[in-house]
């Protein structure tokens, strides 16, 4: 690293990837929990090990998120954070709120809203950290008096992350009210600011690993966020289709989010061009294939698996069904997993003083059995989907018969599940193998391995 | 294109879907109010939404699809399943599913009868909004409405048997088999699979005993008579046992006296009266 404050993303890091392994063990057992009898049912039911793994998921994909900028910021905008202790104490009051909101739900304090379930004083803390996050990001930028586009749409991305979380702060009287107003939260996050945050990352990763010339990745960039926008946020509709809303949110629904995918195959095309065009050999291969491999994840599982349910009329069928979870996590995965787990890969070299191709072979273990087990998980939810809509949906079995007739189904998840967290195990212990280093030296950006001056 | 123009692009898109989307938006608040029926929207109904969001119901099942996908759609639940039959279900869901048959169970949600009827009263609002017609054919806990499965016997496999049926006994076995009438989702005809009400095996068979016993409660003199009596009037007379009532009220939804019309109830009848 160039700055010694860097470092702070270290410990962002760490943070995220152990939550990352504790909503994994929530995952299986939920999967175990499909297939039943459940002899935790009185200590730890099915609510509270979900509300556990989404909550856990959005905490730990936001902690690195959070690192990553620091990361980036002082790198892109070339100078010392401005505060590395406020940074600390942001990420205690991040890890403390997110182990609140766990035990927590363990004892029955929840708000019961999917995804939103923290509990309103846990909320409020969300948005002090933010606010000291924010702080924290301005002034050591106003302290540098200079930033870059690349970090302009990840800090404005975050803060329009921020803003969106602010409807769940208020109170709603209507179910349907509710409903439409949590959408502005949920999907404009995942369909529309968080894009920007996986889109300025790829950039920053881009520009660094394959040397890609800044000004033409930045314009591209632009690009890439104003489709995201175009056909997201109108996109939205596709959740609104079934709650109680007029009816002109159907075709509108269905057409803009339809569209939606275009900006996912910008982006794998941004990314495979950038590699391809450069061709820079960078020594950290590793990171490499995961910023390539979320663009193209994502493409798969947010474009394609999320263009097969998005039009009304096969929603009808499909909604509320397994095939929701097929698509939830792949595209989560591909989007938001695999972007913060790129952004790891390519800084711990320099967080932790390695040579950035030392020792790689854990590391690919770790990044193909993740993706095998991914995309196999991809697979059982969607059979398990495709049978619960035709029998249950479509012929009218009722709902629990039909989750027996699914129970082999079940079982693929749990096997590739299983797959899937041995290739996070190995990314864990591959990461917390080396210790921090607070030694600073020039890197990427400084033109040791592809020279191109930051903006 | 340019940088320049790039980022023109993205401030034009951005700027004019936002104001689309808040436009619609504000629209949609005008009609809000009609669509979700907001003038039923009682304190018990909003005291019931509390009650669904404080214990997390919402992450084992979906409401208008939404949730998690370990427990059934209760979208329409109300419309399925009578209110005496809820409050007893939420009282104490193991006297009504067993984990050793589906494998999973409502956990005792260990709610009070206001908190009980509270919720009931808000799942009731929620089975009337207005939303497209969702779900397009009604989801069931649990029963069947095809062959070939363990909670319906395979009647009408054999082509010659159903040649020789009269046509109301087809239908009444159609609309028992239909999702929207849904008595397949409390009844099997499978002897000893008892759903949320009791298998219908042989109850045309039952029906005549049932009106000759001394404990008849109803008014009908015919098995014929007695299986209309049980479809339009549930609590004229009781079967089953606690399990299927509570307080001499049948869990047995009571709106089939208006939801149907006199054919489809003497269809119904005629089918019943073949289960032997
Ligand atoms: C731990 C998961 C879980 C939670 C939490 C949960 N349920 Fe259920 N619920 C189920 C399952 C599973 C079924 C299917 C029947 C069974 O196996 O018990 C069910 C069935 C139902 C039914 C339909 C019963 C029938 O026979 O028609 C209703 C109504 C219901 N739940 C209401 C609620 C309400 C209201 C809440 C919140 C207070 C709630 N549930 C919370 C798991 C859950
Ligand atoms: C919510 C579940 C439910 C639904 C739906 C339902 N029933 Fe019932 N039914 C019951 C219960 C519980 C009983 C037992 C208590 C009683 O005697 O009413 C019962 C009893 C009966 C009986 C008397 C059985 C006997 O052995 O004497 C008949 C006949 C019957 N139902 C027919 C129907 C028909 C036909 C339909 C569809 C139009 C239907 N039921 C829909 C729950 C249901
Ligand atoms: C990175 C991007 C994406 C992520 C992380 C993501 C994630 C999710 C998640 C978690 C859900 C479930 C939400 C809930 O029920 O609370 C969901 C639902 C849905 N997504 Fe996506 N999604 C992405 C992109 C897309 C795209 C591009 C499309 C369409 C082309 C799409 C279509 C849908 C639809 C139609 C549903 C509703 C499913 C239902 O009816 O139950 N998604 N998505
Ligand atoms: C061992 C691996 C995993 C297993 C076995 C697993 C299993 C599950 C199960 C059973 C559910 C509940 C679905 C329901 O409501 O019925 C779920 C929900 C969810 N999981 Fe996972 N999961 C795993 C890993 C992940 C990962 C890595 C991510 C994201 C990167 C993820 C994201 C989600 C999301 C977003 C939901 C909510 C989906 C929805 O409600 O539509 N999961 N998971
Ligand atoms: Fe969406």
């Amino acid at each position: 690293m160039r700055f010694r404050s860097q470092r702070v993303a270290y410990w962002y890091f760490a943070v995220a990837l152990c939550l990352f392994g504790l909503q994994l063990v929530m995952g299986l057992l939920m999967a175990a929990k499909y297939l039943g009898p459940d002899p935790l049912l009185g200590f730890l039911p099915f609510d509270v090990a979900k509300a556990m793994h989404t909550n856990l998921l959005i905490v730990w994909v936001l902690a690195g998120f959070m690192g990553g900028t620091y990361y980036v910021v002082a790198e892109e905008s070339r100078t010392e954070l401005y505060s590395e202790r406020l940074a600390y104490i942001q990420l205690a009051a991040w890890t403390l709120m997110g182990a609140t909101a766990i035990v927590g739900y363990m004892l029955g304090w929840t708000a019961g809203i999917k995804m939103l379930e923290q509990p309103y004083p846990l909320k409020l803390v969300i948005v002090a950290v933010m606010l000291l996050f924010f702080f924290n990001i301005f002034m050591t930028i106003r302290k540098a008096g200079r930033w870059t586009l690349t970090e302009g749409v990840l800090i404005a991305g975050l803060v329009l992350a921020a803003l969106l979380y602010l409807p769940a702060l208020l109170p709603y009287e209507n179910y349907t009210v509710e409903t439409f107003y949590r959408w502005w939260t949920i999907h404009l996050w995942v369909e529309g600011v968080w894009e920007m945050i996986q889109g300025s990352m790829l950039a920053f990763l881009l520009v660094r690993l394959s040397g890609a010339d800044r000004e033409v990745m930045e314009k591209w960039l632009y690009v890439i966020v104003g489709l995201v926008f175009m056909a997201g946020i109108l996109g939205t509709a596709h959740h609104y289709y079934w709650t109680g809303v007029p009816g002109y949110w159907l075709p509108i629904g269905g057409f803009f989010s339809a569209l939606e995918p275009v900006a996912l195959v910008g982006m794998a095309i941004y990314a495979y061009a950038a590699m391809r065009r450069s061709g820079a050999a960078h020594p950290n291969t590793l990171a490499v294939h995961w910023t390539i491999g979320s663009a193209v994840f994502t493409l798969f599982g947010a474009g394609l698996l999320g263009l097969a349910h998005t039009w009304p009329s096969i929603n009808k069928w499909t909604h509320g069904t397994l095939i929701t979870a097929m698509h939830g996590h792949a595209a989560f995965y591909g989007a938001y997993a695999m972007i913060v787990l790129a952004m790891i890969s390519y800084t711990r070299p320099y967080l932790t003083g390695n040579d950035p191709a030392r020792g790689q072979s854990l590391g690919f273990w770790a990044f193909w059995l993740q993706i095998a087990g991914m995309f196999g998980m991809t697979l059982s939810f969607a059979t398990a989907g495709i049978g619960q809509v035709y029998l249950e949906r479509v012929m009218g079995l009722g709902y629990l018969d039909t989750q027996l007739k699914i129970q082999i189904h079940f079982m693929m998840l749990v096997a590739t599940g299983g797959l899937f967290a041995v290739g996070v195990v190995l990314y864990i212990v591959d990461f917390f193998r080396f210790a921090p280093s607070h030694i600073t030296a020039p890197n990427d950006a400084d033109g040791s391995i592809q020279p191109r001056g930051a903006a | 294109m340019t940088k320049k123009q790039s980022r023109l692009f993205f401030l034009i898109s951005t700027a004019v879907f936002t104001l689309v989307f808040l436009g619609l938006t504000l629209h949609s608040h005008t009609r809000f109010g009609e669509l979700t029926h907001a003038d039923k929207m009682s304190a018990q109904v909003v005291a019931g939404k509390d009650v669904w969001h404080h214990n997390n119901c919402i992450n084992c099942h979906t409401l208008l699809g939404e949730g998690a996908y370990y427990a059934p759609d209760l979208t329409k639940i109300t419309q399925q399943r009578g209110e005496a039959y809820l409050s007893a279900f939420l009282k104490d869901p193991s006297k009504f599913y067993s984990e050793e048959r589906h494998r999973r169970l409502m956990p005792d949600p260990e709610l009070s009868d206001t908190e009980i009827a509270n919720v009931i009263a808000f799942l009731d609002w929620v089975s009337q909004i207005d939303n497209q017609g969702w779900p397009p054919r009604p989801i069931l806990v649990s029963g069947a409405t095809f062959p070939g499965t363990n909670t319906t016997s395979a009647s009408t496999d054999s082509e010659p048997a159903e040649a020789q049926r009269p046509a109301s006994v087809a239908a009444g076995e159609r609309l028992f088999n239909d999702a929207s009438t849904a008595c397949s989702g409390c009844h099997s005809i499978a002897p000893g699979v008892d759903l949320a009400g009791p298998s219908l095996a042989g109850v045309g068979e039952r029906a005549d005993r049932t009106v000759a016993e001394a404990g008849y409660t109803g008014e009908a003199d015919t098995g014929e008579g007695y299986l209309r009596e049980s479809i339009v009037a549930p609590s004229a007379h009781i079967v089953g046992g606690e399990r299927f009532s509570a307080n001499g009220i049948s869990f047995m939804p009571t709106h089939y006296g208006e939801k149907l019309d006199s054919d489809q109830i003497d269809a119904l009848v005629d089918y019943l009266s073949t289960l032997k």
